[in-house]
């Protein structure tokens, strides 16, 4: 059918009187990688927050992978399990240890057997180059191991789709090298990625495009070259040469 | 000699020894002072009592009494009706905590409502006034030949409430629904149990099933052996003349009481749940949604659990305090420990023994309570740092 993995048409989103996302289009097409940018509040999250239903848009229509969200409940569960998400807070489940964390929701949402499952979380848990802390739980881990195990879990549904939220914003700086190799070496793997990040350098590294948001809409969006060196939107040009100054 | 003086070492054992010396004389001087009004007044002291014919009867009672038993066995039959009672209204008070707690923290105005209700109306009325309440209603029901049943089976009435039973001795249940208990506890133990973390899954699981059907099968062979002779094997109430016969009768006694700690304690036990819930962070119920958990293993697997690691101390405080509330069966004539400690001071007068009884047996049965579940508590806390946000 379609290479097509997100289609977002006209979508508004409200919170309460508070207009957040202001007629977003956008569409991203399978193994594509897109890195969302703009300033604080300007509404990056709560898209890829929409795309997965973590946040309800109210006017438009949002299609992942030729499913339509919307208030299907079936439908969400199909999508979720196809859209993959890794977060600023890691958010792993501090109860569980790494290897529970990963075989959860394969166990749960894919009913796969225990033993395929922890097979394949050790083979993501080696991909993300932390197969040794298997057994231990999550609040014994430094920030950037517990973020590449977030990884790995979100991996281990194998999903069509991976949502960054701002992956590496909460690491101490030394930490933040160590998963942007993880998100290089799969983007490298052709899986289809949308990160929310200020890490401009793994934008021009491995993103296909693009997009600068500012007060909830899509302002420029363009190629890695000609967004970093010929940006066309004033507001885009004042955002690069603020976070590029140093 | 000033330098010593000053030594913090030597401060620290100086104030412990002086603390244990000031205990000991009063403790010692308390003792003496005792037996020494005791004997002006020409009372006996100690325990001779025990084995003493009581020449009263229990309403109610897991092991046989008579009037010809002993003090002794009276209280230990007391004890039994406290940790019975104990344990229905805790059990009891966890399902109604949790159910409301769910219902308060539930994205559902009605449902809410229905929990803020329950909660604001029955934590606000003193329980013993709730236990009477549950009394007056089950003892103003039907009388035996009027009962409502349901399909013949079960009969609620004035009397009691009448279930389908077992035709075996009172001994063998009893020792059923303690190698139930211990089943059940064992292959928790084993679940939460570090020791057991690095057995593959698959065999840890098949231990954790065998001990418990090991449990339930020992159980089912203590039942066959405690068997009453020459009876069917069930025991269906039926009605007989003026009265209803076989099955297990529930007294209106013992079911006003579990009422009343199930409705009582429920409502606080909901509080603290709550509490728990809303402590739980966002970011993991959202990891849960988020990896395509369906609402109730997003439930039972991260809210719940991380919900009772977050307030199981404070659990523990509730259950301890919902135990000591089965002391109000005096009030309703349910033959608990403090109400037989009650009337054997009056029968005995040997009210120091008596009350010293009663505070160790709660101080014992509290212990362990806490005991147990603090052994609970540090085995399944969050191991590390955790973030908050």
């Amino acid at each position: 059918m379609t290479d097509v993995a997100v289609s977002i048409s006209h979508m508004n989103k409200y919170y309460g009187g508070f207009h957040a996302l202001k007629d977003v289009n956008l569409e991203v097409e399978k193994g594509e990688r897109i890195v969302v940018c703009g300033p604080s509040g300007s509404g990056k999250s709560t898209l890829i927050r929409c795309i997965n239903r973590l946040e309800e848009h109210q006017e438009g229509s949002i299609n992942v992978l030729g499913t339509e969200l919307n208030d299907d409940v079936a439908n969400i569960d199909i999508i979720r399990r196809e859209v993959g998400m890794v977060f600023q807070h890691f958010n792993l489940f501090p109860h569980l240890t790494v290897l529970e964390n990963c075989t959860l929701a394969p166990m749960l949402a894919r009913k796969i057997s225990q033993a395929d499952a922890e097979k394949s979380a050790m083979m993501f848990l080696e991909r993300v180059r932390i197969p040794e802390q298997a057994e231990k739980f999550p609040g014994e881990l430094s920030g950037g191991q517990q973020q590449r195990v977030a990884i790995a879990r979100a991996l281990c549904m194998k999903p069509e789709i991976l949502l960054f939220d701002e992956p590496t914003s909460a690491l101490d700086p030394e930490m933040i090298s160590e998963v942007l190799d993880v998100m290089v070496g799969l983007a490298s793997d052709g899986m289809t990625m949308i990160c929310v990040t200020h890490e401009m350098g793994f934008a021009r590294q491995v993103a296909d495009r693009v997009i600068f948001m500012d007060h909830g809409e899509i302002v420029e969006e363009a190629a890695p070259g000609q967004f970093f060196e010929a940006p066309k939107n004033e507001r885009t040009k004042e955002f690069l040469r603020q976070i590029l100054s140093h | 000699m000033s330098t010593l003086l000053n030594s913090r070492r030597f401060r620290n054992v100086a104030i412990q020894a002086g603390f244990v010396v000031i205990i000991l004389v009063v403790v010692v001087s308390a003792v003496i002072i005792g037996r020494q009004n005791l004997q002006a007044q020409g009372a006996t002291s100690g325990f001779a009592f025990l084995h003493r014919a009581t020449g009263f009867e229990l309403g109610f009672s897991l092991i046989e009494t008579g009037p010809f038993d002993s003090f002794g066995r009276f209280l230990l039959a007391g004890l039994l009706n406290t940790i019975f009672l104990g344990m229905i209204g805790i059990v009891l008070a966890n399902v109604v905590g949790l159910t409301v707690a769910v219902l308060r923290t539930a994205n559902n105005g009605a449902l809410n409502a229905i929990g803020t209700m329950y909660i604001e109306t029955f934590r606000n009325i003193p329980m013993i006034l709730q236990a009477l309440f549950w009394y007056a209603l089950l003892t103003s029901l039907p009388a035996p030949k009027q009962a409502y049943h349901l399909l013949d089976l079960a009969f609620f009435s004035s009397r009691g409430l009448y279930l389908p039973g077992l035709n075996v001795t009172g001994a063998a249940a009893a020792i059923f629904f303690l190698l139930l208990a211990a089943g059940v506890v064992a292959s928790v133990c084993f679940s939460i149990s570090r020791r057991f973390k690095s057995m593959p899954n698959v065999r840890r699981s098949r231990i954790r099933w065998t001990v418990l059907a090991a449990g339930v099968l020992l159980g089912i062979v203590a039942l066959a052996y405690g068997r009453v002779p020459d009876t069917p094997v069930l025991s269906i109430p039926e009605l007989r003349g003026l009265n209803i016969r076989d099955g297990v009768r529930i007294p209106p006694e013992l079911a006003s009481l579990a009422i009343a700690m199930a409705v009582y304690g429920g409502a606080f036990i909901a509080e603290v749940i709550r509490a728990g819930f809303i402590s739980v962070g966002k970011g993991q119920v959202e990891a849960a949604h988020a990896l395509g958990l369906a609402p109730w293993h997003v439930f039972s697997r991260v809210r719940l659990p991380l919900a009772i690691r977050a307030v199981l101390p404070t659990l523990i405080n509730q259950y301890v305090w919902l135990f000591k509330a089965t002391t109000l069966g005096i009030a309703v004539g349910f033959a608990d420990f403090f109400a037989v400690v009650s009337v054997s001071i009056s029968q005995a007068g040997q009210t120091l023994e008596l009350i010293g009884i009663l505070m160790l047996g709660f101080l014992v049965m509290n212990n362990i309570i806490a005991f147990v579940l603090n052994r609970v508590n540090k085995a399944i806390a969050l191991k590390g740092t955790q973030l908050r946000v």
